[in-house]
């Protein structure tokens, strides 16, 4: 890198002339952070949809106990928020080069990941046979209970399931050197917002929905 | 081409400390409903409020954004909180044309 921050990538042959980043950050985070604003923004207006909804139902009915739902959502937030934890461990494994190490992390990652998901899934399922469904509501209140319920619990599901399988990929890449440890923090970035809106939803859908 | 962002790395301390207020905020959430007596409406105030407690933690730490160029954090959280502000605004207004029974 030249002291006027502008430098050519010789490496290819081609003699492009690149300028540094003025956010100080690669591309490929750059993009990540772009997509999380941008999910971020989708999250955040199915939860006001949500929101909305409720407010104008005046039949809502609030379906949970705290056993075994509640109970059931805080193990679910407990292997979320650790699965955090382990991602970041991957990460500055990665970032100092102790390659098995970062895998065993980020194993572990997707082992917490997938625990939430079976929890998650045996949970609906649970639901769907006491009745519930998008456009059912077996206690006669509002259907929207369910419609709002399946949709915001099952965006974010869809995002867990996407990022287990982005871990692994990533994991076993690393593994093979085909990625480097920019590739696992950028997938990190992802795994924490995917923990981030966690934050939202257990709350606002399963506190506020607890008789 | 290295890129030259992030001036300091928290260490493995920081992460868990951040991971022992985030479950403990969980922690209060729930107490809050189960013995807190409150109102619907103070209680979703309290519960978005610890949310957004632990967004911020999230956000800053977890996902590194205290440690990068400041320059990064005003290119991007601004804009989300404007539009979701936003949506808040439209939110009250979708009510009212609902009441409106247009």
């Amino acid at each position: 890198m030249s002291e006027s921050g502008v430098s050519v990538a010789a490496g290819h042959g081609l003699g492009a002339v690149t300028e540094q980043s003025p956010l100080g950050i690669e591309s490929k985070k750059l993009v990540m952070w772009l997509f999380i604003i941008a999910d971020a923004a989708t999250f955040g207006a199915l939860l006001f949809g949500y929101g909305y909804l409720r407010v104008a139902s005046p039949n809502w009915i609030r379906p949970f106990s705290f056993t075994p739902t509640v109970l059931n959502g805080l193990v679910m937030t407990a292997a979320l928020l650790t699965s955090s934890l382990t991602m970041l461990l991957g990460v500055m494994a990665a970032q100092a080069g102790r390659r098995s190490a970062c895998i065993r992390w980020l194993l572990v990652t997707v082992a917490l990941g997938t625990l939430f998901a079976v929890l998650h899934i045996r949970e609906w399922l649970h639901l769907i046979g006491d009745g519930w469904s998008p456009s059912a509501n077996p206690t006669g209140g509002a259907v929207l209970v369910g419609g709002t319920f399946f949709s915001v619990t099952g965006l974010h599901l869809l995002h867990v399931l996407g990022g287990v399988i982005a871990i692994l990929v990533i994991a076993f890449g690393f593994g093979r050197g085909r990625f480097t440890a920019a590739h696992v923090e950028t997938t990190g970035l992802y795994w924490h917002f995917v923990d981030l809106v966690w934050m939202f939803v257990f709350p606002l859908v399963y506190l506020m929905n607890v008789r | 081409m290295s890129i030259e962002g992030s001036t300091r790395e928290p260490g493995v301390r920081v992460y868990l400390a951040v991971w022992v207020a985030l479950l403990a905020i969980v922690g209060v959430e729930t107490v809050l409903v189960v013995y807190g007596g409150l109102a619907p409406g103070t209680l979703v105030l309290a519960l978005l409020a610890l949310a957004v407690l632990e967004a911020g933690l999230a956000v800053m730490y977890f996902m590194h954004l205290r440690y990068e160029r400041r320059l990064l954090f005003w290119s991007l959280i601004p804009a989300l909180l404007f539009v979701l502000l936003m949506m808040n605004q439209f939110w009250s207004d979708a009510h009212r044309i609902v009441k409106l029974h247009l």
